[in-house]
């Protein structure tokens, strides 16, 4: 059974041989091939060599060209910083005034310098594994999106203080999260990933105005395309657990302060993806205790739930620690 | 139960002015009412109100120490109830915040008139490595709407930088936050960093941010801890209680 077939299984709540292990690796991935970050996240081809070195070394069910968050923002126009061996960092939002919204052009995905290279991973993870293990493709939320360009804080006023000007912003984060999505569908990517986190540090009654919609045309967007969609909101998203089922994801990742089985019943058809903590079960923990969550999250999240950390796998985090997830899943799913 | 936050608000305040004198009934009522108002516009976040509801309460004759008490660090309590019940989210947190500080700003010559003496001196900033700021503003804002003065050292700050602020400004707390596992390690440099300089038995450390845990600002060698800015209060209180 190759990974394709195991997730299609899992989706349909039918038996697979082991529960897909769907681990977000980046800052890892990198460093495990020896490569300094920055690299990973402005070269294709090192974030395919990467990702095929820890598919096959920790048995991941995946390859995903999620890197950072300012793929977009850098192709709006921001001014983004590449640390060596550090993560992206935008030290000046490119909307710093509301003004500047009126500034603001929708870049082209193919045109664009960090998207297209997006494109082109997904193309490569195509040649190299495609058919036979889910590529997976990545686009901010609207909202996470307009907080890219606007700076988080400032955005978070910009709800109370100016919801018009947030609304006409968010407009425009989802045309080009559209246009974007639909581009990686039509490179190869099975999935399309969406990231929102900070649609987790708002009150439920403003995720339903100010990120559901937006979530849900994009998700429209990529079924319209022929893929599948992945909904993740890092953060304690329990009170919002019955909107995020509405979003239409087919997958939804959970961290690891949310209860699995809660958020496996308020998901209905959708898989449950996730959730022991990322920093001290993975990276702190023995594989004993990697292993014992590992199953344990299965267990709660039910037939249709897929393995994973609460949020990225960090960087340093033991080898022998991976192993034991794998191991975990294998087992669990022998005893099925 | 399902009571409004401002009727909570409200009844909570009500149990905190007593005025004795029959005679000044009246004009407590209307110092209570500004008071009132004051808190109200707070939780609400109404920057524009506040400052002018701050002024009327002082050409009323209500003293700074009184305004800062009754009326600003206590509605900035409750914001930080409503946070750890759920009620309010960042976006509250924030414009309340923003109110308070706009009112402080009308307030603050008054205090040092008076001599009103904030509750300690507070160094924050996010460790070297990490820009990621919210919630060491968060932290920052629900301890200055506590009493506390703060030294916002900003971004990516080195340790030597928290050290010279502890041997300039007369710190009583370092506040660290870091959002990255890759940067909380930094945490632990600044503390040897206080030991290096000889003054880490003058002041005390605080640390914070999604990754960290109790565990971890034990091992760093930290003295106090908080999931999240409104506990991060009490802990500052503790430390120098």
């Amino acid at each position: 059974m190759n990974a394709v077939e195991r997730l299609s299984r899992r989706l349909r709540g039918e038996a697979a041989d082991r529960p897909p292990n769907f681990d977000i690796m980046m800052q890892f991935a990198a460093h495990y091939i020896g490569q300094p970050l920055s690299r990973y996240y402005l070269d294709y081809r090192v974030l395919v060599q990467a990702n095929l070195a820890v598919l096959n070394d920790f048995q991941l069910d995946i390859v995903q060209a999620i890197s950072d968050p300012y793929r977009e923002a850098a192709d709006f126009g921001a001014v983004i910083e590449f640390p060596e061996d550090g993560l992206p960092v935008s030290k000046t939002p490119l909307l710093a005034e509301p003004d500047d919204l009126k500034r603001l052009k929708p870049p082209d995905p193919a045109a664009g310098r960090r998207m297209s290279d997006r494109l082109e991973a997904i193309r490569r993870f195509r040649e190299e594994v495609g058919g036979e293990v889910p590529i997976m493709g990545w686009v901010e939320g609207a909202l996470a999106e307009a907080a890219d360009l606007r700076g988080v804080s400032n955005l978070m006023t910009d709800l109370y203080d100016r919801p018009e000007w947030v609304e006409e912003l968010l407009e425009i984060c989802t045309e080009v999260e559209i246009a974007f999505a639909r581009a990686q569908v039509e490179a190869g990517a099975d999935i399309i990933g969406l990231g929102d986190a900070v649609a987790s540090q708002i009150a439920p009654r403003l995720y339903e105005r100010c990120a559901l919609p937006y979530e849900q045309r994009i998700f429209a967007a990529v079924h319209e395309a022929g893929g599948l969609a992945r909904l993740h909101i890092c953060g304690n998203t329990t009170k919002i657990l019955s909107h995020m089922a509405r979003s239409g994801a087919d997958i939804i990742d959970i961290d690891w302060m949310v209860d699995m089985r809660a958020a496996a019943q308020a998901f209905g058809q959708a898989a449950v993806c996730g959730n022991f903590d990322p920093f001290a079960v993975m990276l702190q923990g023995t594989p004993e205790d990697v292993y014992a969550a590992t199953v344990e999250c299965m267990r709660l999240g039910g037939p249709r739930a897929i393995s994973a950390a609460g949020c990225e796998i960090p960087d340093g985090t033991p080898h022998e620690n991976l192993r034991a997830q794998a191991r975990a899943l294998r087992e669990y799913g022998a005893q099925q | 139960m399902a009571r409004s936050s401002k009727f909570v608000a409200k009844l909570k305040y009500g149990k905190i002015t007593t005025f004795v004198s029959s005679t000044r009934i009246e004009v407590s009522k209307r110092m209570e009412a500004i008071l009132q108002s004051i808190y109200d516009g707070i939780l609400e976040g109404k920057a524009k109100v506040v400052p002018a509801k701050v002024q009327e309460a002082l050409d009323a004759g209500i003293s700074p120490a009184q305004i800062l008490n009754d009326g600003m660090i206590r509605a900035m309590a409750e914001v930080g109830r409503l946070y750890e019940e759920g009620e309010y989210f960042v976006p509250e947190m924030l414009i309340a915040a923003r109110a308070m500080k706009e009112g402080l700003a009308v307030l603050r010559p008054h205090l040092l008139q008076a001599d009103v003496k904030p509750a300690g001196k507070v160094a924050a900033g996010t460790v070297q490595g990490d820009l990621h700021d919210i919630g060491k503003n968060l932290v920052a804002l629900m301890l200055e709407g506590a009493g506390f003065e703060i030294l916002d050292l900003g971004v990516d700050v080195p340790a030597e930088k928290f050290v010279a602020a502890v041997q300039e400004h007369n710190v009583d707390i370092v506040a660290m936050s870091a959002l990255l596992t890759t940067t909380m390690s930094r945490m632990k440099d600044t503390v040897e960093a206080l030991k290096a300089a000889g003054l880490r038995d003058k002041v005390k450390v605080m640390v914070g941010g999604a990754p960290v845990t109790q565990s971890y600002a034990n091992e760093v060698g930290a003295d106090g801890y908080a999931p999240d800015a409104s506990q991060a209060v009490a802990v500052a209180k503790s430390l120098i209680a």
